[in-house]
């Protein structure tokens, strides 16, 4: 079982095949990748777009044949109509997790409605996957004081620090409510944080979607070539990321 | 010629590639020549201890090793003073760690080791993509300044500058984008952007396995770019100084 825990629908794909993800899905295929977490692009990008990008996240797992699990995502600047989208992705959508983006969608992570989404997710089970690596609104240890102001909520770092913070993501991965997805750093920082992460709070993504381009191939390649111990490669590939939903 | 433009040679935290296993590397992938710099310890501090280490092991391998080297520019005079050294050791490119080494790309700090480089008609590579002090555009910022030396561009910004590359390496010729890190998949389209004639293919082994960037290299590129991406764009540059 592999599910790829980092990968979006962009707008290049609704251009191409409107709420048909049978594409999309074909390059999960040939990599033999069973299921993705599916984000939106639009929804990060833009605010007017936003809850229309939602509702087709939806309709593509829906459409998906049980293999995509869609994430949403709102926007705190909104105030109340941002926490009561959250709402809406979890209790309405089904949605089970939340991605955000915040320096593209651009609020900090210490915006006050934003800690209140914190706080509903982690009362709705809901955990939060945030982009990282990035100042000056997503590195790793802006995350980590989320972790320590909701401790109820689980934050998942979407790229472990990237290239070049993933001494911080592991630093933020001390704390239990901090999950690790494996999307961006090189090898031997991959091998390093398996090496010394939690083995229970560990992911694998590919970041595939954004464009047409196969970004599936090389991050597989990566994680499967990296010299990780066989059962932890399965345990990060097929049974974390349920653990992670509470569908273990 | 096949040249992988950045490999790393030596022990260090997560990391330790001896000359044996980089050239059994090499083998494999079919890769004729390797530049080798120092590993990061000594390219923060302690140059020298890095720079004769890596002059060593080329001087061992003329045929397929080539030396880099690396001052950090907080030590002034000193830092010139051990470049000259490296350079009379056979370096052939000065390697920039802004984040490393503690100073913004663009700061007027690096000047005079620049200054020193184009005398010496030595190419420059920087280590881009750390946020704030070595990024896309602070390398065009240098290629203006300095038109006669030219800049590697090293990972191409990655990950989160991956935006600004392309524009910013339009905007000086002097600038040359190097692989590594900016993977296959992403540095292959921007070359029919920038020019094949300005990409330059390197592995950052050990922090990368140096077979396995080459294959998923070779599947990606085209084949009409290969020679000068794998190996006569480094190559032109290293030997405006003088044949390799």
């Amino acid at each position: 079982m592999i599910v790829d825990c980092h990968t979006h629908w962009g707008s290049v794909w609704t251009k191409q095949d409107g709420d048909d993800p049978r594409k999309w899905l074909a390059v999960m295929d040939k990599h033999g990748v069973n299921k993705a977490f599916m984000f939106g692009l639009d929804n990060l990008h833009r605010l007017d777009l936003c809850r229309a990008d939602n509702d087709r996240l939806a309709r593509l797992a829906k459409n998906g044949g049980g293999r995509l699990i869609p994430f949403g995502s709102a926007w705190p600047q909104q105030g109340p109509v941002g926490v009561e989208e959250v709402r809406r992705c979890i209790e309405d959508l089904g949605m089970p997790a939340l991605k955000f983006h915040p320096w593209i969608q651009g609020f900090s992570t210490a915006d006050g409605t934003f800690g209140e989404i914190c706080g509903l997710a982690g009362d709705l089970g809901a955990p939060i996957l945030l982009h990282d690596g990035t100042p000056c609104y997503s590195m790793p240890e802006q995350i980590a004081g989320l972790a320590r102001r909701f401790p109820k909520t689980r934050f998942v770092l979407g790229h472990s620090g990237l290239l070049w913070s993933w001494r911080s993501a592991l630093e933020a991965a001390r704390h239990p409510n901090v999950w690790l997805c494996l999307c961006g750093p090189h090898m031997r920082a991959i091998e390093t944080i398996c090496r010394r992460a939690d083995p229970d709070r560990l992911l694998w993504g590919s970041d595939f979607g954004f464009g047409f381009a196969d970004s599936v191939r090389y991050r597989l390649a990566v994680f499967m070539q990296a010299d990780i111990p066989p059962a932890l490669r399965e345990q990060v590939l097929g049974v974390n990321p349920f653990r992670l939903l509470d569908l273990a | 010629m096949i040249i992988d433009a950045y490999c790393v040679l030596g022990t260090d935290r997560e990391y330790d590639l001896s000359a044996e296993a980089l050239l059994r590397g090499m083998d494999q992938a079919q890769v004729e020549r390797a530049i080798i710099a120092p590993v990061d310890r000594y390219l923060a501090v302690n140059n020298s201890v890095g720079n004769r280490f890596v002059s060593q092991a080329a001087g061992a391998q003329p045929d397929r090793f080539i030396a880099a080297c690396s001052v950090n520019p907080w030590y002034g005079d000193a830092a010139l003073e051990e470049f000259k050294r490296s350079l009379g050791e056979g370096a052939r490119l000065l390697v920039m760690h802004p984040m490393l080494q503690g100073y913004i790309a663009n700061d007027e700090l690096v000047w005079p080791l620049l200054e020193a480089a184009t005398r010496e008609k030595i190419p420059i590579y920087v280590h881009t993509g750390p946020p704030g002090n070595a990024t896309p555009w602070q390398v065009t910022d240098l290629a203006e300044r300095f038109p006669k030396l030219d800049f590697i561009m090293g990972h191409c910004g990655a990950t989160d500058y991956w935006n600004d590359v392309n524009e910013a390496a339009l905007a000086a010729s002097n600038i040359y984008l190097e692989s590594s890190l900016g993977r296959p998949f992403t540095f292959v389209p921007r070359l029919s952007v920038v020019g094949a004639e300005r990409g330059i293919m390197g592995s950052f082994a050990p922090n990368n396995e140096l077979t396995f960037e080459w294959a998923q290299m070779r599947e990606a590129m085209p084949h009409e770019m290969w020679p000068a991406v794998c190996g006569e764009n480094i190559r032109r540059l290293l030997e405006k100084r003088g044949p390799l």
